[in-house]
């Protein structure tokens, strides 16, 4: 059987699958690896119906002119299908196969003319390295998978296999280290692992202005940082049951608190995700019936992400949580999308000033204008200052003759288990 | 007494008396230690059986429960041991959930109506899931959906006084949405609120979205995430278990199954003459005395 493709003088399907047999064989007798790296041009269809097939063939002609002396010596090419290649390296580990496809990706993307016509070609390439004992055909699949895996992220692209995307648990695909990052959210979520801190917020006068609630997670006496779960979690939609959690746990918590002869307000924090739905006000009441917490006790804090897009859905759950009597804060204010133009947009009694700001003073003199001109401007606007990140009594100093009123930071306390929060505020209340 | 269980600080037993006192029962101390348990590389029964024999009225439900027709033990359970064997860790701790969460609420006869509906619905759900294990939809989740499924009611009724007859509205309405008709009136409804009941019991995510969404006909008959195909299966089990409990017992109590039965038929990959053979099977273990 003809195993040569006529239109390149590379192999075709048929030599391509022996070549892959015969170094797999190969491979496993002197103990080795191979690469197999699968390529597959982004939209040719598009070229062969626009053009004709025969533009298409010149362009498949062109780039097996091009990739001849990249591949030569270091891989068998073939051409597989009406625009796939399939390169087989001998002695490749994964990085030698990955420069490879980077190599390749490069030589495609080079401009051809073809006679009037400039076109900026892309591929899809997947890599897969040769297992042990391991059959050619699954072998050459799971390549071919891996492309697959590049093309559906949009094309021009190289996914190694087992790299690609898999569904997870609730149907999103993820990456593999993502993957292992939602089962641990999972874990957690399941045994009790997320909890709340809480960090005191003291108003100038020296009394508490409200306790920030911020979530912790802890598995297997581990702690789970959110700088890796939060990304996973607004991934896979598990930010809203995070989000739901800690309303319902800092909303039973306000009202244990006011039990207890405190009435301290709890500051929950809102993801964007939680607030762009449509359901969110229907969560927020369910929290305040299971919890039965006053709302007046309940302030919801808005992440700054807000400002990039203030839609028609995130206004009519503005108006509604104003309406159940729980006010907004605006988080982190100065820094990223902070907007002044949608500033008067946020129905917003407070506003935290973000710590960029405080952690460079009593020295930073400009950080200390910019304190005083948001503080001005929060003032005129009818809201409540607060500075977040204060460390030292020196820091307090300036911020309070700046007219902020009230500061959040280690200086006073640091985030605490809800047991010692109120010993805490005992303690507190008996001082001032 | 195992010097590492955690002990529960004042204001946890101060946010579990006053909650319970307002009949909204947050994740008790007893779920949390039975779940800890569980969740270890090899569960220690004799613990887990203590702490479920520290109280009375737990152990006793958890015996009638392993000897439910349903779960197809011919042997009688007569200890909390044998039970958590008989039963299995995974659906022994569901089941503790169940029951606390039951006991959670104040008694009277309505609500006793209530959660000896739910407890049915939930042992026939498990039993479905069992009978289909194509599915791929395991016993205890199916079980467990049952029981929490509509706990958001309890809550509601507790809280508010105009929830009984919007819940007769809900319960005759042949067109909308259950949820559409609370949501037209209440500023949130039974499936969100028991939504985030499970959530702060710990159930699975899967559970937690199907509670959410279980009247939802429009996300049930959707193929694109969320919620998974996993938590729409187990809507499908429970709505099939409510009309097959409503049909046996002469019970037309609500319109779910005009309003959803062929989507949940589809999910459930059965036709006309299954679901016939299927009544005649599950009849006697309806009628069942308990």
């Amino acid at each position: 059987m003809n195993s040569v493709d006529s239109l390149t003088g590379f192999l075709n399907r048929f030599g391509c699958f022996h070549t892959a047999m015969r170094l797999a064989a190969e491979a496993t007798g002197n103990h080795q690896t191979f690469g197999v790296i699968w390529l597959d041009l982004d939209r040719f269809k598009q070229i062969n119906e626009s053009f004709g097939h025969l533009i298409g063939d010149e362009v498949i002609e062109n780039l097996a002119t091009r990739f001849r002396p990249c591949v030569f010596g270091r891989a068998e090419i073939s051409r597989v299908g009406g625009d796939e290649f399939v390169l087989l390296a001998p002695g490749f580990n994964r990085d030698q196969a990955f420069q490879l496809a980077v190599e390749l990706a490069g030589i495609v993307q080079e401009p051809l003319n073809i006679g009037s016509l400039t076109l900026r070609p892309t591929a899809s390439i997947g890599v897969a390295i040769h297992e042990p004992n391991e059959d050619p055909l699954t072998l050459l699949e799971r390549a071919d998978h891996a492309m697959f895996a590049a093309k559906s992220k949009g094309g021009n692209n190289i996914v190694c296999s087992g790299d690609e995307p898999i569904p997870g648990r609730l149907g999103v695909t993820l990456a593999r280290e993502e993957l292992s990052i939602e089962n641990t959210l999972h874990e957690a979520l399941e045994t009790g692992g997320f909890c709340l801190h809480y960090q005191p917020i003291i108003r100038a006068d020296g009394t508490v202005e409200a306790v920030e609630a911020l979530m912790r997670c802890k598995l297997n006496g581990e702690n789970f940082s959110p700088m890796k779960f939060i990304p996973v979690a607004e991934k896979t939609g598990l930010i809203i049951r995070l989000g739901e959690f800690s309303l319902l746990q800092g909303a039973m918590h306000a009202r244990a608190l006011q039990d207890a002869g405190h009435e301290t307000k709890v500051a929950i924090n809102v993801s964007r995700a939680q607030l762009i739905s449509p359901e969110f006000t229907r969560a927020l009441h369910a929290a305040l019936l299971c919890s039965n917490a006053s709302p007046s006790l309940i302030e919801l804090e808005l992440t700054e992400s807000l400002f990039m897009d203030i839609s028609s859905t995130v206004q009519q759950n503005l108006k509604e949580i104003i309406a159940t009597g729980v006010s907004l804060s605006i988080d982190d204010f100065g820094t990223g999308y902070s907007c002044l133009a949608n500033l008067k947009d946020i129905p917003a009694q407070k506003l935290k000033l973000d710590r960029a700001f405080v952690t460079v003073l009593p020295e930073d003199h400009r950080a200390l204008s910019v304190v005083q001109a948001v503080t001005q401007l929060g003032h005129a606007l009818g809201m409540t200052i607060v500075a977040e990140g204060c460390e030292n009594q020196q820091q307090i100093d300036v911020l309070l003759e700046a007219g902020v009123d009230a500061i959040q930071g280690f200086f006073y306390a640091r985030p605490m288990p809800d047991k010692d929060l109120l010993p805490w505020l005992k303690q507190r209340s008996n001082k001032t | 007494m195992n010097l590492q269980m955690p002990t529960p600080t004042t204001v946890d037993l101060m946010v579990e008396k006053a909650v319970i006192d307002l009949g909204i029962p947050p994740c008790p101390v007893i779920l949390k230690r039975f779940v800890t348990e569980t969740r270890k590389e090899e569960p220690d029964y004799n613990r887990l059986s203590s702490i479920i024999c520290a109280d009375v009225s737990l152990s006793a439900s958890l015996i009638k429960t392993a000897n439910s027709p349903y779960f197809g033990t011919r042997q009688r359970v007569r200890s909390v041991n044998e039970a958590l064997v008989i039963l299995g860790l995974n659906i022994a701790s569901r089941a503790v959930a169940g029951i606390i969460l039951r006991k959670s609420f104040p008694t009277s006869p309505n609500m006793e109506r209530f959660w000896d509906a739910s407890s049915r619905f939930a042992r026939l759900s498990g039993w479905l899931a069992q009978s289909f294990d194509s599915l791929g939809i395991p016993a205890e989740d199916a079980y467990t959906f049952g029981l929490f499924r509509d706990c958001g009611i309890p809550v509601l009724l507790k809280r508010l006084p105009s929830y009984s007859s919007v819940l007769n509205s809900a319960n005759s309405e042949a067109k909308l949405d259950f949820t559409q008709v609370e949501d037209a009136v209440l500023p949130t409804n039974h499936a969100m609120v028991g939504c985030v009941l499970a959530q702060s019991w710990w159930l699975p995510e899967e559970i937690c979205l199907a509670i959410r969404h279980h009247h939802d006909k429009s996300i049930l008959s959707t193929t694109i995430s969320p919620p998974p195909l996993f938590s729409r299966k187990l809507i499908a089990i429970s709505q099939l278990a409510e009309h097959l409990v409503q049909q046996q017992l002469g019970l037309s109590l609500t319109q779910e199954w005009g309003k959803l039965g062929t989507t949940c038929l589809n999910l459930l990959d059965i036709d006309e003459s299954q679901l016939e053979a299927l009544t005649l099977e599950a009849a006697p273990l309806i009628t069942a005395n308990e």
